[in-house]
This record gives structure tokens, C-alpha cells and sequence, in this order.
């Protein structure tokens, strides 16, 4: 007769994650219980990638190094992508889920579904999850790090829960800004009012009202990438003058775009100004 | 590093090394399993040209490190697009890198990794199918020729070649395929999982026989047929849509093909999001080889 299976220590499981997460270069991890996935619409929650689906777990790190945020040439982090390296962890994260406690890890893909539409949003798992908070200027915050890049993982591993972390936005140098000026360092880059994406106020010391045009930013933080090369491409078919159609398909803009998508691995994002003049992980980006 | 040299009967080479220590380095990179062939095994079965000494002159050695692709769980999800663009970690083309470092700086011989994606035609330099075979890692299986590792079935496949005699793996004496519930069900009912998933004869890809001995005596499968399904994303979509794009004179129309689902898909599928290019895995689903590292809690 065999042995009865061991049960599994979950905190020991979980610590052992974290320690190989850690390892393999992530920031910050946490799980999320899927329960709380309830705000997102059915067909995004993490049991309609995985039936039985107990938790998600969350790593975020690979920022941009503080060296690409002093560089003067912003071309620079336009092209400098970072973030596929917390994907490749979160495959690794997954595996070892698998092969270490012999529960089922689904790494969610880090692209989009039909219609533009991620698989599920990694972004409130990793609010969820306790890794960050939501910001002003839209992008998850860690207290420490600031903006991360995050992958997640989900399992029917039921993990320690973490839960939602304190809000790190906005900033107390933030508070200080908006008595002052009635307005906050991302806002003013980028005013919403003023031909900019941000907008929203503070109260009792949280941010509220907050508005954000999305058409706006993603026309200003995705120019190159696939949209680019469908809009170069659009624009090249459109143009009957053979010599302007080759000065499209031949252009910087048309070459970036080329480049964006393929192995180069470049960024996605090319605007980063709400985050570059963000207090919250500044000391991280602040060397000599 | 200290080598001791041995002899192989098998390749009439002299002189051949160990292969553990390379077999190792590639393991701890991430490799799931690693194995040797001799450079000239592959003379016997490739034409000129695609042969490993084709590719690195004087090439005594091909090891190949095989992977797992998608987790257990990613097998299981019940949104079919998962799998179809479920990223890799390409840690088997990692792990080549490190053994050709580690044999390059330890042993000082040439290594390079083998040219696996298509140069001419849909033909690539090198069979990365062939190599894993001739290697010991797996063996052709009944649906569409996929080599199967017998405890792990489906895998993905890196090969380098090197300069280096290593003392190689022999070719799996046991074939992976068919496995033995496959024979049991033939015998009942005339076909396999595979074959009744995908039956030649009825719209699907794959035929094929077994034989009194319960191995492979026929099989067939209609690559076209396959590859238009198998392949629905990548670079082929891309230059579909194309062709259909440049020669739409609609305005509109032309507007909603480039700004579609299926074109911005295939575009992503070619992006760094290292998507997978195969979108049908049902021969390989139904499978039984190598279903219990699929079965977990």
C-alpha cells in the first residue's frame, strides 16, 4: 500500500514562491483570492481561464532602470522595453507552481484577447493581490518602487491571501502640492483641461473625482507597436502617389513601428511623463 | 576542466568525451531533458545541405534540449485562445546558448545553435523533429509526425552543433507511439485518439495503421490541411491578409480588414510577446503519452 500523500504546508509553499519570485527578479509579489475578482465582468475572472481556480499570484518588477529615467534623450525608454522580463518570470513562476506543490499554474498571457481585450486584468490582480495601489495618473503604485511591471499567475494553489495594500497615492509631497497649488505633480504635467489626460481632485487626503482621458493617452503612450503599424500602414495603402507612398512605408515612423513589434523587444509605452515627476519611488530612481 | 576520453563502438569515432557535464550546464538552464546525437547519424537521413557538418564544418556533435511549452493548467482552460497565444519562455533556446558558452569556454570547441526556422521555402537549415529523434529523446507519432517523449510526450526542441566529440545517446528502442491504450483501442475499434480526433477521412488531418505488433505500420497527414488550421496566426496570416489588404480598392473596407481582430492578432503573434504560432493542439490533447505530468490538483 502506498504512503498517503503528504499535505502540502501552504505558507511554506507560498514563502518558497516568493524566495524563488525574488530570486528570479521580482520586486514585489502577493496573492489574490479569486473571489475577489467579482468585479470584473464574467469571461475576465480567473476561474474562465481555469476551472477549480483558487488564487492568483502577482509578481511586478523590471522598471525602467533610474539610469533611463535621468537620460536627456527621450527616445531613449521609448525604445527600451523592460517589461517582457516579468513575463518571462511569470511563465517560471508558473512552472515551478506545477512541478514544485503539483497544482495547476496558468500563466496568463500577457497579450490581448479578441477586440483588443486582455485575458483577464493584470493590473487589478496585482491591487488585489496587495503588490500596489491605484494612482492619479492611472498606473499601479508600489510605496517603495513606484511603477512596476507585473505578471500573474493563475492557480488552483490555495495560497495565503495577502490583500489589498495601502493606498501610496497620493503622496505626502503630493497633499502638500495640491493645498498649495490645487493641483499634483501628474496632474500638472498633464492637465486634462489643458490638452492633457489627467484631471481629479483630493479629499480627506485620498484622490477622488478622478478623470482621465484614455483615448488621449493611448494615442500620446502607444504611437509605435501594432496600432502604429496598422495606422502607417492604413496611411500607406490610402496614398495614391507612388513616391509619397514610399516615403510612408520608408519613414522614421513607419521603421519604429517595424521595430516596436518585433525582436527588439522595444517599449510599448512612449510617454511616461505623469510617472516621471511621481514622488512615490523617486528614491529608487534617484542615484549618483 | 579535466576530460577523461572514452570509445564508442557505435559511431566507429574515437576519442569521444562525456556528455554529462554539457547535459548538465543545459538542465540547470532550463532544460527539462537533454541528449546527444553524432554529427554523421543525420547523413543517413537528410540531403546535403542540411546536415550538421553543413552548418559547422567538422561538427562532431548535436545535443538537444527539449521543453515543456504551456503549464499543466494551460492544457485545461477552457478559453481556446489561451493555448493559442500562450507565450513561451523559450527555455530550450536558452539552454542552448548556455551549453554552447560552457563548451566554447570549458572544452574550447566550436559550438553554434542549430538553425531551426525557415530560410528557403518553408524548409529550415536543420530538422530540429530529426535531431530529437536521433538523439534518444522521443520517436515519430502517428499524429502529424510529432515526436513524443516517452514520459512527457509533446515538447519543444533547440539543438546546437559543436566541434566537440561527445559520446551521443542511442535512438529510443521503444517507440512513444502508439502507447498502449492506443494499441488497445485500435484493436477494438479501428483508431486512435489521435486519428479519431482529426480523421483524414472525414475533414480532419491524420491516418495511419497499426500493425500486429502494435507499432506504426502506416501513417499519413494532410499537411495543408493541418497548417491552415495549426497555423491560423504568424507570420503566414500576416502575408494572407496582406495579399487580401493591397488588393482591396474599398477605402473602407480596406480600413476595417487593417484594424480587424484576425490581422491585429496576427500582427501581435509576430510581436515580442513571444505568442505561441500554433493554434490546434487536439491531436496532442487527446494523447495519452505523457498525460500524467498534465493531471494535477
Amino acid at each position: 500500500m502506498s504512503e498517503p500523500e503528504a499535505e502540502l504546508d501552504f505558507e511554506l509553499a507560498k514563502q518558497q514562491l516568493t524566495e524563488f519570485s525574488a530570486r528570479g527578479g521580482a520586486l514585489v509579489s502577493g496573492v489574490a483570492d479569486v473571489d475577489d475578482f467579482a468585479a470584473a465582468p464574467e469571461g475576465f475572472r480567473p476561474q474562465d481561464l481555469l476551472p477549480g481556480a483558487k488564487r492568483v499570484f502577482v509578481v511586478g518588477g523590471s522598471p525602467p532602470r533610474a539610469g533611463d529615467w535621468v537620460s536627456p534623450k527621450h527616445e531613449h525608454q521609448e525604445t527600451m522595453g523592460t517589461s517582457d522580463r516579468i513575463n518571462s518570470l511569470g511563465l517560471k513562476a508558473a512552472k515551478f507552481i506545477e512541478a514544485s506543490f503539483g497544482y495547476y499554474a496558468l500563466f496568463v498571457p500577457p497579450g490581448v484577447n479578441k477586440g483588443n481585450q486582455p485575458f483577464l486584468s493584470v493590473a487589478l490582480a496585482a491591487e488585489l493581490a496587495g503588490c500596489a495601489s491605484p494612482s492619479l495618473a492611472g498606473p499601479l503604485l508600489h510605496p517603495k518602487h513606484g511603477m512596476l511591471y507585473y505578471s500573474a499567475i493563475v492557480t488552483t494553489c490555495p495560497l495565503p491571501i495577502d490583500g489589498r495594500a495601502e493606498p501610496a497615492c497620493p503622496a505626502p509631497a503630493c497633499l502638500d502640492m495640491w493645498e498649495a497649488e490645487g493641483t499634483t505633480p501628474c496632474m500638472k504635467v498633464c492637465p486634462i483641461d489643458d490638452g492633457g489626460c489627467l484631471g481629479g481632485d483630493i479629499v480627506e487626503g485620498r484622490f477622488a473625482n478622478r478623470r482621465y482621458n484614455t483615448a488621449r493617452c493611448a494615442t500620446r503612450v502607444h504611437t509605435h507597436w501594432v496600432p502604429g503599424f496598422q495606422k502607417g500602414l492604413e496611411a500607406a495603402l490610402d496614398e495614391e502617389d507612388p513616391e509619397k507612398r514610399k516615403m510612408i512605408l520608408y519613414s522614421s515612423f513607419f521603421t519604429r513601428t517595424l521595430w516596436s513589434m518585433t525582436y527588439a523587444s522595444q517599449s510599448q509605452a512612449q510617454c511616461y511623463e505623469c510617472m516621471r515627476v511621481c514622488p512615490v519611488g523617486a528614491e529608487e530612481r534617484t542615484l549618483r | 576542466m579535466e576530460i577523461e576520453a572514452s570509445a564508442s563502438e557505435d559511431t566507429g569515432r574515437e576519442g569521444l568525451l562525456p556528455s554529462a557535464p554539457v547535459c548538465e550546464a543545459g538542465k540547470k538552464a532550463g532544460a527539462l531533458i537533454v541528449g546527444v546525437a553524432a554529427a554523421n547519424a543525420f547523413n543517413e537521413y537528410v540531403p546535403e545541405g542540411h546536415r550538421p557538418e553543413d552548418i559547422l564544418p567538422g561538427a562532431q556533435s548535436v545535443v538537444v534540449a527539449g521543453n515543456q511549452g504551456p503549464t499543466a493548467a494551460a492544457w485545461r482552460s477552457p478559453d481556446h485562445r489561451v493555448m493559442e497565444i500562450t507565450g513561451y519562455d523559450f527555455r530550450e533556446n536558452v539552454a542552448v546558448h548556455v551549453m554552447c558558452d560552457f563548451i566554447e569556454r570549458e572544452y574550447g570547441y566550436n559550438a553554434l545553435q542549430a538553425p531551426s526556422l525557415p530560410t528557403a521555402g518553408h524548409h529550415p537549415p536543420m530538422s530540429m523533429m530529426l535531431a530529437a529523434v536521433l538523439a534518444g529523446l522521443g520517436t515519430r507519432s502517428l499524429a502529424a509526425n510529432i515526436i513524443l517523449h516517452p514520459e512527457y510526450g509533446l515538447l519543444y526542441y533547440a539543438a546546437l552543433v559543436t566541434t566537440l566529440p561527445l559520446e551521443p545517446n542511442h535512438v529510443l528502442q521503444k517507440d512513444a507511439c502508439p502507447s498502449p491504450s492506443c494499441v488497445q483501442m485500435y484493436e477494438k475499434l479501428g483508431t486512435t485518439p489521435c486519428l479519431a480526433s482529426c480523421p483524414k477521412d472525414e475533414g480532419g488531418c491524420l491516418e495511419g495503421e497499426i500493425d500486429e505488433d502494435g507499432r506504426i505500420s502506416y501513417s499519413s497527414y494532410n499537411r495543408e490541411r493541418c497548417h491552415s488550421r495549426s497555423m491560423n496566426f504568424g507570420v503566414g496570416s500576416v502575408q494572407k491578409s496582406l495579399v487580401d489588404i493591397v488588393a482591396e480598392e474599398d477605402q473602407d473596407r480596406r480600413k476595417s480588414m487593417i484594424y480587424s481582430d484576425f490581422f491585429s492578432q496576427s500582427l501581435s503573434s509576430l510581436s515580442f510577446y513571444k505568442e505561441s504560432v500554433a493554434q490546434c493542439f487536439e491531436c496532442m490533447r487527446v494523447c495519452p503519452v505523457g498525460q500524467n505530468h498534465k493531471r494535477l490538483k
